[in-house]
């Protein structure tokens, strides 16, 4: 799997990116102020989305999603207040909303590096209190009818 | 060495009645072996009672003491009782109880006897015994002088006793026909009544002549002036005896057997005197066949060569020399043929072994020139049927003499040369009879395992040798019922205990005294693989035994056994049920009964659903270690889950914000 995803990252983007490209390119000329204000705030996820390296940037992609909960009052308030440009730089300047914004993609990087450890400490305990069961069920076994022990135990 | 036991000792009564006091002895009572005064504790006023001790590697005559068992006959020893008991040095040993002898024995005070005393006194009740001895188709094979005693002068002489030692095995060569002085003294066999006849004969020419002929003489150079001479002319010679006495002696001093006057007759001197039977004389040769033994003037005198040196006797079969002979010198054309199909016989048995067929080939031509010798196998003489006792002297005697007579006769049953040699004399014998048995006695010692080999053929033709396992130093074990007592107090010897209770030895002896039950688990005791096998085995036939014999509790035996039955216990791999089982052998082993102890040890559905138990725990240990490998292995395989699963939580924690704030933004 992940080698099919390098090869198709060397060979360069493909059709979906092509079409995201179109579309954001769309979305920039039809809707300027809210792809200002839409950029201004989720920056952070953007740019996590661009460094993230593993297959499916599920870090970045969690970023972004986090950034477009919060951003999505401010861009819904822009719509209300007439979609211009300044409004829209007006409105990302609001330290508030922009440090909301940035601080919830934060999270969303943050969620996203510990969820996978914080299972990993889980599913690893688990896997030792089985063993350790396992470990006195077979000692019972080489108690009761004098198996030899495990190689190494 | 123990001292000396008392006569009280109730463990020691033979026939629950007879105490042998070892502090009295009777010299010369015994017919040569001790002999000790006996106290009848049934009985207290019955006196004049012996008992005589059988020595090692001499055993009892089994056969003449049950066909005496009970029986009473004036004029002779006859055997009340007979079993284990001390020696005067505290020795066990077997004895045979007889009425003490009346008075001293003939050889006391030897001098000559008139006609009178000596078909009075002696030749009228010595051949009445005879005959009653014939009757129950029984020999004497012990009368001499020392071993016939009478009460005073005008007494019948009465027979000593002849029951504690292996037919003629103490017999001077005086006293016995050629052809059984010429056997192994242990190898002479029951013989015939016509054998005590000729005994008699000689006695009698004894007491005529007031002292003993060839006295001085060694017993070859006796035989061989009697084969030479006859035994008539070899012992009178130019004596002088009475008419009627000269005449009696000259029929029973016959060479064939078949010629003496048989007991009966000589009840009646008379009539045995005028009893007449005309023995063909030996044809003498012109010129002797010079041999390492001496010169051979007549076909008795060569077989007799051949059979002691049969190295040279085969050399002159195998290069003509004795054909020649026998044609020219001897002019006996007839039996030259015979010899010479003997010889001829030869080429075709020797392909594969030459002693055997060297062997064969001596023994053959000894019994086609002289068929009244005994069977004569590569230098060992015997009669069949002392087979038996010569096996138990060679054991006996062990060193390289005991050991290389026990290869002879052991090479003599492989070959069935008893067979072989009836078969050329069937006028003497039954050679079917003889053949079979012969044949029987070769499938014995070729039995697979301890139940088997020459040790079984030795107790099975001994049936009161005592067992010869070391174990049983100090103790006569000669009955099957006095194994299991004799295990007993071995038992409590620490140092016994190190080995099992049964030896080779013991096994032969159990299966030669009959017990066919045992047969399975005697040979098996011999290629056991395991040890838990081989314990399970003999505490099978032990077990068997005490049932069988009805032995009453042996805890000291059930207590070795028990000790020994760790690898037993050990094949049972259930901890619980093994420490269970431990406890219940030591309780049962108390007990001293070894049946239940059997049914413990000895329980296959039990050992199957352990067997099972084990597989289903091996199996679940198999599953165990799968899983516990498959944990230790899989931390990649869980860091990678951990990876994807948190991943996704994360995104869909994302989405749900996402959501909630788009359905806020909506419904604001």
């Amino acid at each position: 799997m992940n080698g099919q995803a390098t090869e198709r990252a060397s060979r360069g983007p493909g059709a979906a990116g092509w079409l995201q490209g179109l579309a954001c390119g769309a979305v920039v000329t039809l809707a300027t102020p809210s792809a200002v204000l839409g950029g201004l705030l989720l920056a952070p996820g953007f740019g996590a989305l661009l460094l993230d390296r593993e297959p499916g940037r599920p870090a970045g992609r969690v970023a972004l999603l986090c950034g477009a909960a919060m951003a999505a009052a401010p861009v819904g308030a822009l719509w209300q207040a007439g979609l211009g440009v300044g409004a829209a730089v007006t409105a990302a300047s609001d330290m508030s909303v922009l440090a909301g914004c940035w601080a919830a993609q934060g999270a969303g990087w943050l969620v996203a590096q510990l969820a996978p450890l914080l299972l990993r400490l889980i599913l690893d305990a688990h896997a030792q209190a089985s063993m350790a069961r396992l470990r006195a069920e077979r000692a019972r076994y080489e108690t009761d009818w004098g198996i030899p022990p495990a190689e190494g135990s | 060495m123990a001292a000396p036991p008392t006569p009280d000792d109730p463990s020691l009564l033979i026939g629950g009645s007879y105490a042998v006091d070892a502090a009295r002895p009777l010299p010369g009572a015994g017919g040569g072996l001790p002999a000790f005064a006996v106290a009848d504790r049934r009985s207290s006023g019955r006196t004049g009672l012996m008992a005589v001790q059988s020595l090692p590697g001499a055993p009892p005559r089994a056969m003449a003491l049950n066909a005496l068992a009970g029986w009473a006959e004036e004029g002779l020893l006859v055997p009340l009782a007979h079993g284990p008991a001390r020696g005067a040095q505290g020795e066990a040993a077997w004895f045979v109880v007889s009425a003490a002898p009346p008075g001293p024995s003939l050889a006391a005070t030897l001098r000559p006897w008139n006609e009178h005393d000596l078909l009075d006194c002696v030749l009228r009740p010595a051949a009445l015994a005879l005959e009653a001895l014939e009757t129950r188709r029984v020999t004497h094979r012990a009368i001499r002088p020392d071993n016939m005693f009478r009460a005073g002068p005008g007494a019948s002489v009465v027979l000593g006793t002849a029951w504690s030692a292996p037919p003629a095995l103490h017999q001077p060569t005086l006293y016995e026909p050629p052809y059984s002085a010429m056997c192994l003294p242990s190898g002479r066999g029951n013989g015939t009544i016509a054998d005590d006849v000729y005994a008699l004969g000689v006695v009698l020419v004894v007491l005529a002549l007031g002292r003993v002929p060839l006295e001085g003489m060694e017993p070859a150079a006796i035989l061989r002036r009697k084969l030479a001479l006859g035994s008539y002319t070899a012992l009178v010679g130019d004596e002088r005896l009475p008419p009627v006495i000269s005449d009696l002696v000259r029929g029973m001093l016959a060479e064939d057997p078949e010629h003496r006057p048989p007991p009966v007759l000589l009840a009646d001197p008379a009539t045995a005197r005028a009893r007449r039977v005309a023995a063909r004389p030996m044809r003498r040769a012109q010129r002797s066949l010079d041999m390492a033994s001496g010169p051979a003037w007549d076909v008795r005198t060569l077989a007799h060569a051949i059979a002691v040196d049969p190295d040279e006797g085969g050399r002159l079969l195998r290069g003509g020399t004795v054909d020649r002979w026998l044609r020219r010198s001897l002019g006996d054309s007839a039996l030259a043929v015979r010899v010479d199909e003997i010889v001829r016989l030869r080429p075709s048995e020797g392909a594969t072994d030459e002693a055997r067929a060297d062997g064969l080939l001596t023994m053959r031509a000894v019994a086609a020139l002289d068929p009244l010798a005994p069977l004569s196998w590569r230098g060992v003489a015997l009669w069949p049927d002392g087979l038996g006792p010569a096996l138990a002297a060679a054991e006996t005697m062990g060193g390289p003499v005991g050991n290389l007579l026990a290869e002879r006769l052991a090479d003599l049953v492989a070959n069935e040369a008893a067979g072989a040699w009836a078969a050329l004399r069937p006028e003497r014998g039954d050679p079917t009879q003889m053949r079979s048995e012969a044949r029987h006695r070769r499938a014995t010692t070729r039995l697979r395992g301890w139940s088997g080999g020459l040790a079984r053929l030795r107790y099975g033709l001994n049936p009161l040798l005592p067992c010869s396992s070391p174990m049983f130093a100090g103790h006569v074990v000669a009955r099957l019922q006095d194994l299991l007592p004799a295990l007993e107090v071995v038992a409590a010897r620490p140092e016994a205990r190190r080995e099992r209770p049964i030896d080779r030895e013991i096994a032969a002896f159990i299966a030669a005294r009959h017990d066919q039950r045992f047969e399975g688990e005697l040979e098996g005791l011999a290629d056991v693989a395991s040890s838990e096998q081989a314990m399970l085995l003999q505490l099978r036939v032990l077990a068997g035994l005490q049932r069988r014999l009805e032995c009453g509790p042996l805890p000291a035996l059930a207590g070795w056994l028990a000790e020994q039955a760790a690898p037993a216990l050990a094949v049972w791999r259930n901890r619980s049920r093994r420490e269970a089982l431990e406890h219940a052998v030591g309780e049962v082993a108390r007990s001293g009964q070894l049946a239940p102890m059997m049914a413990l040890l000895d329980n296959p559905a039990a050992r199957a659903a352990d067997a099972r138990g084990f597989q289903a725990a091996g199996e679940a240990v198999q599953r165990i270690d799968a899983e516990l490998a498959a944990l230790a292995g899989g931390a990649e395989s869980r860091s990678e889950t951990a990876r994807r699963i948190g991943h996704e939580a994360a995104l869909g924690v994302a989405m749900m914000a996402v959501t909630v704030a788009v359905v806020a933004m909506a419904l604001s």
